[in-house]
């Protein structure tokens, strides 16, 4: 496999300094949904360049968490900072411009089943585009932009797929789109939403390798929310656990405790 | 296995309730309309004139015209079977004009007329000229096209087609303009019904990525309706042939005008053989979206 990584530097902790990874900055941060509270009062700094591990249990709020550092959805309370940068202040267009920024992998994938890679993958770059600009390259690709398509999608493993139908691949292959979609954002922060929850186990180690691999050699500051704490612990040298809306650890992997990763899990007393 | 209690019981009851009031106001609804128009299954059986026309009628489906039934025939005439395949050519012709304007129309009002373009972002954003638009003007902008394509729907096109003619007198123009109005008004409503219905998950992820508004519509939420739009836009294309031969009794030279005219003539072997014409266009375009459906929808 292409993605296989050495074991030595998986766990890489240092990193450049040069990096052009966002940096995030939570304080406080709260988010309600009408009687439910998924955030509660979060205190969260993840440096230019990390790559950090969400774990909890479904529902602790990793989702929530995730979309908050692309701004999809708003503190109830508390502040959001993207390089210094408070997304509350910011007007419609520069969020815009932050968002674009920062690429997503969700999920569900979000991929539109009945388009060719190709064009699910152009999709990344809209946020870039002039209303004009989106419609040629959407219409009538770009070389260029087909090029680095291919280019990335070879990265990702699956180059041979750029002109088939989405709807046509593996679960596997699929993920790689999503994440080819995300990488031609060229982004400076990666965020994925569980991206093991889509395939088998041995894919999903694939999926995970690969991000924190791609982030690496790009200088991205990547965050992934996962519930297998097995992946999470291999692969992130930090981890952040979820509970119920609440930070209740954040440090270095190594530190944490097997008796902290049972409380984590601990059906009793959600 | 535990006993039902009563109250329990008065809540599995209540779920049935409503559906089951449901299903009886439909059935007496259509019992009271047949009532209230006094249809009796005896009023199908014609009279001895009656029989006669319909057996003159009915008994040629089977033995449609080769050549012309007229005994009389100009030298200069064409064919019967290459006329009628002219007719049919017409009858296409007239279609695709009306259907090519009607896809236009309903492409852009089905957007005003979508909820979907000027929902804001869930995330809300800071006040500026995009928010302004999104809160005072898209809603009245909304509105009016919904009731403007309610108005391009609720005129047939047979009188859109006689407004016209008394309007413009009989010019190609008039008849696709008469076909188009309420075709565009009935893709407007449908496509922008199915784009509101389409699944949001792209569109939430583009608008992550920083996506604009227009870009979110046209490249997350369209294509995704798009399968079911296309397999529309061809039922309206089979509805826009039958219309156009229709519109050859107003004397255009479709289908239409062909069957009126054997009609007259009591020549029933030609109005089979142009309906029969019908037909085959029918089934031509049925076959024709199925093959594209299985290529480009599935």
């Amino acid at each position: 496999m292409m993605w296989s990584v050495n074991e030595g530097n998986r766990k890489s902790q240092g990193r450049t300094s040069s990096s052009r990874g966002a940096s995030f900055t939570l304080r406080k941060s709260s988010v309600v949904f009408g009687s439910t509270v998924a955030l509660d009062s979060v205190d969260l700094h993840i440096g230019s360049g990390e790559a950090v591990g969400f774990v909890g249990l479904s529902g602790a709020g990793k989702t929530t968490l995730l979309c908050l550092l692309n701004g999809t959805v708003r503190p109830t309370g508390g502040t959001v900072q993207v390089d210094g940068r408070d997304l509350a202040t910011l007007s419609f267009e520069e969020l815009r411009k932050v968002r674009s920024g920062i690429g997503f992998v969700h999920q569900d994938l979000s991929l539109i089943p009945n388009l060719r890679v190709l064009h699910n993958v152009l999709a990344g770059r809209l946020g870039k585009l002039s209303f004009w600009g989106g419609m040629r390259a959407f219409l009538f690709p770009q070389r260029r932009y087909v090029h680095q398509i291919h280019e990335i999608l070879e990265r990702v493993g699956i180059p041979e797929k750029i002109y088939e139908r989405t709807d046509r691949l593996s679960g596997g292959q699929r993920q790689r789109v999503a994440i080819a979609r995300a990488l031609f954002q060229e982004p400076v922060g990666l965020l994925a939403d569980e991206p093991v929850s889509s395939v088998d186990p041995a894919r999903a180690r694939s999926a995970v390798s690969l991000l924190t691999e791609i982030s690496r050699e790009q200088g991205l500051t990547l965050c992934v929310s996962l519930h297998n704490l097995h992946l999470a612990r291999e692969f992130f040298p930090r981890l952040v656990g979820l509970r119920a809306g609440r930070v209740v650890f954040d440090r270095a992997t190594e530190q944490v405790t097997e008796d902290e990763f049972e409380a984590l899990y601990d059906l009793n007393g959600v | 296995m535990k006993m039902t209690r009563s109250w329990d019981r008065a809540f599995l009851h209540k779920g049935l309730g409503v559906r089951r009031i449901l299903i009886l106001a439909i059935l007496s609804g259509g019992i009271w309309a047949f009532v209230q128009l006094d249809l009796n299954p005896a009023d199908l059986v014609p009279t001895s004139g009656g029989v006669q026309v319909a057996w003159a009628f009915f008994s040629r489906a089977l033995s449609p015209a080769i050549v012309y039934e007229a005994e009389f025939v100009p030298s200069d005439t064409p064919p019967l079977l290459w006329k009628a395949l002219q007719a049919a050519g017409t009858t296409v012709v007239f279609a695709s004009a009306a259907m090519s304007l009607a896809l236009i129309w309903g492409l852009l009002l089905g957007f005003l007329a979508s909820s979907s373009w000027w929902v804001g972002d869930p995330a809300g954003g800071a006040g500026n000229v995009t928010a302004f638009v999104r809160r005072s003007i898209a809603p009245v902008v909304y509105g009016s096209t919904r009731v403007l394509i309610a108005f391009m729907r609720s005129i047939h096109e047979l009188i859109w087609a006689v407004l016209f003619l008394a309007a413009f007198g009989l010019s190609h123009l008039s008849a696709v303009i008469a076909i188009a109005i309420p075709f565009g008004g009935t893709l407007a409503k449908i496509f922008s019904e199915m784009i509101d219905e389409a699944p949001r998950d792209v569109a939430h992820a583009f608008r992550g990525s920083g996506a604009s508004a227009t870009h979110v519509y046209l490249f997350g939420l369209v294509p995704r309706a798009l399968p079911d739009m296309t397999a529309y836009s061809f039922y309206r294309f089979e509805c826009a042939l039958r219309s156009s031969a229709i519109l050859g009794f107003f004397g255009y030279p479709t289908l239409g005008f062909y069957i009126a005219a054997s009609f007259e003539n009591l020549h029933y072997g030609e109005v089979w053989t142009y309906l029969y014409t019908l037909l085959v266009l029918v089934i031509l375009v049925d076959w024709w979206s199925g093959a594209l459906r299985k290529r480009f929808v599935v």
